[in-house]
């Protein structure tokens, strides 16, 4: 889109990029005071109280994302990492800046999501993978697949307001997994279900990343980063930090908190 | 037209939504949809006690009369409140994945208008048994409901925004579609709106009355609701004709001149007011209305959208 942008350097250009992100910027109003409701805007109307405050959740932030790399966000809450998450799901649109990303993205969505209480397993895992970009006969063909890999084969046809937190997560799970997209976006959800599970869900990302497709997780969870990403960004106050290998990155994070907290403590 | 392709792609999601809005609604079951109409069909029986037996309503099948309007008056009011609900209670979707969001609106409108065809159906016999005369004519009730619900999107959509938004909307929009019934002929007859002439001014409101009275009969007749209730009407009852009825108001102990007279009368009245309101004229009329309503509704909704994720 920005003619201006340098052309890329030729060891980098090898295979294209599969998320690339160019001097993103991300502007939030923030109003003085919270309205919810037409009554309460019609009162800040009336006394005058329509103020906001505009900040940056994202300053010019620009990375690239190869196909088969698992990348890692970390950084503390309310840093940005949501937001740009939003904006590679496309659920939010850039104040100024381009994003463009290659082939399917399919998010894993959070424990829940899209999932109706009322509805059977069965009909959610259909909602849900149509949602994801897969039409009834394609998920007709995974359909055992998911259940299996979910292990809940006894309970699809009951009311998911049946189902446990870990149900719900193992089922959201392994409908993202089975969408075959070359990029599955992660939000916070790696460090749920039981033990078994966990394990089983790493094993399935690292295969993943085998098959030369992209993870993308945004986290506060380090070790759950340090295990899946060998590359990590770490974002803070909106702006990109660090951009490297895992360790490194995780290393300095933890010591600028380390850092933050002495001085907070002394 | 891009954004049609792009909810033409997702409409695989389209049907999912509205398969689980009408399997919650009915939870699962067709006992369910008997059970979604016992609400309706109690409050037409209260009306037909209230407006027939006590009032004495001159209207013939006075119950047919109040089902052909009550069919698309729910149709609407349902669509309208519901769509207060559609983005709000999706938000984890809409937070997290990419969809078009115009696809929330029209599936509750969708699952709306199955809710509708599910009740005509259940109407049809009613009239079949009743021996209201079923036959051709009620193709009307097509374009009806078209235009019915061409109408209802653009509200729905307008609201479905607000109300992420604003958490009060939805009891607003409660109130004013209570006050709007009124304003729709479900209960009585058109006529009585239209044949209405300046009366004594008793107090200021009767005066506001009488100097608007003309535009409050055009405004009235050119509401898309109204249209389609007096397109119901003609379809089902009336053999597709004019749908400005004048019902002679006859009584038992009337002479036969006497009622002689009062059908000349209700003719007399009858030919004025279609002559006064060419009823093709409003129908182009409301046709515009709900066009310009969708349209804005949609505008509404799609600068809206980009803002829904950003909620809190």
């Amino acid at each position: 889109m920005n003619p201006s942008v340098e052309p890329r350097a030729a060891h980098e250009a090898s295979p294209e990029p599969v998320i690339e992100v160019q001097h993103l910027w991300k502007k939030y109003r923030r109003p003085h005071i919270k309205v919810t409701s037409l009554k309460e805007a019609f009162v800040a109307f009336v006394r005058g109280q329509t103020g906001y405050t505009e900040f940056w959740a994202l300053e010019d932030i620009s990375f690239s994302v190869q196909p088969g790399e698992a990348v890692g966000v970390i950084g503390p809450n309310g840093s940005g990492k949501s937001t740009l998450f939003a904006i590679i799901a496309r659920v939010l649109r850039p104040t100024k800046g381009t994003v463009s990303v290659r082939g399917k993205v399919c998010p894993l969505l959070e424990l829940g999501t899209g999932f109706h209480p009322e509805l059977s397993g069965r009909d959610n895992v259909y909602l849900n993978a149509s949602l994801l970009g897969l039409s009834h006969e394609e998920t007709l063909a995974r359909y055992h697949d998911i259940v299996a890999f979910a292990e809940l084969e006894d309970v699809m046809e009951a009311p998911v307001k049946t189902y446990s937190t870990g149900m719900l997560v193992r089922l959201g799970f392994s409908v993202a997994v089975h969408m075959d997209p070359e990029v599955l976006l992660i939000d916070e959800v790696l460090s749920v279900g039981d033990e078994h599970f966990q394990h089983k869900s790493f094993d399935r990302l690292k295969q993943f990343k085998d098959e030369g497709k992209t993870v993308f997780v945004v986290s506060h969870d380090l070790f759950a980063v340090e295990k899946l990403c060998e590359r990590s960004l770490w974002v803070q106050h909106g702006k990109l930090l660090m951009d490297g290998p895992t360790s490194e990155v995780i290393e300095a994070y933890r010591e600028a908190v380390a850092q933050q907290e002495q001085s907070v403590g002394g | 037209m891009k954004e049609l392709i792009e909810i033409w792609r997702f409409r695989e999601v389209l049907f999912n939504l509205v398969r689980r809005n009408l399997k919650v609604r009915y939870k699962n079951s067709a006992l369910g949809f008997l059970w979604s109409l016992l609400n309706p069909l109690m409050q037409i029986g209260v009306w037909w006690l209230v407006f027939k037996v006590i009032w004495e309503m001159p209207e013939k099948n006075y119950t047919a009369f109040l089902i052909t309007g009550f069919l698309p008056w729910l149709f609407f009011s349902q669509c309208v409140l519901d769509s207060t609900a559609c983005v709000t209670q999706d938000m984890p979707l809409v937070k997290k994945a990419y969809f078009p969001r115009a696809i929330l609106p029209i599936s509750s409108l969708l699952s709306n208008l199955v809710h509708l065809a599910l009740a005509f159906v259940v109407a049809v016999v009613l009239f079949a048994i009743w021996r209201v005369n079923v036959n051709i004519h009620y193709w009307l009730v097509i374009p009806s409901t078209l235009l019915v619900a061409t109408f209802a999107y653009g509200i729905s959509a307008m609201l479905a925004a607000w109300s992420v938004l604003y958490a009060d909307v939805k009891f607003i929009v409660g109130n004013l579609l209570g006050l709007w019934f009124f304003l729709t002929p479900v209960l009585y007859p058109i006529h009585r709106v239209l044949g209405k002439q300046p009366t004594e001014a008793e107090n200021w409101l009767r005066q506001l009355i009488n100097v608007f009275l003309p535009y409050i009969k055009t405004v009235y007749l050119l509401d898309p609701i109204t249209i389609g209730i007096l397109g119901y009407r003609s379809g089902l009852l009336r053999g597709g004709e004019n749908p400005i009825i004048v019902s002679p108001a006859i009584t038992p102990e009337m002479t036969p001149e006497q009622v002689a007279a009062v059908y000349a009368q209700a003719a007399e009245k009858q030919a004025l007011l279609q002559a006064q309101y060419p009823i093709g004229h409003y129908i182009i009329g409301a046709a515009i209305v709900a066009l310009a309503t969708a349209i804005i509704g949609h505008l509404v909704f799609r600068r809206l959208s980009w803002t829904f994720a950003e909620k809190g």
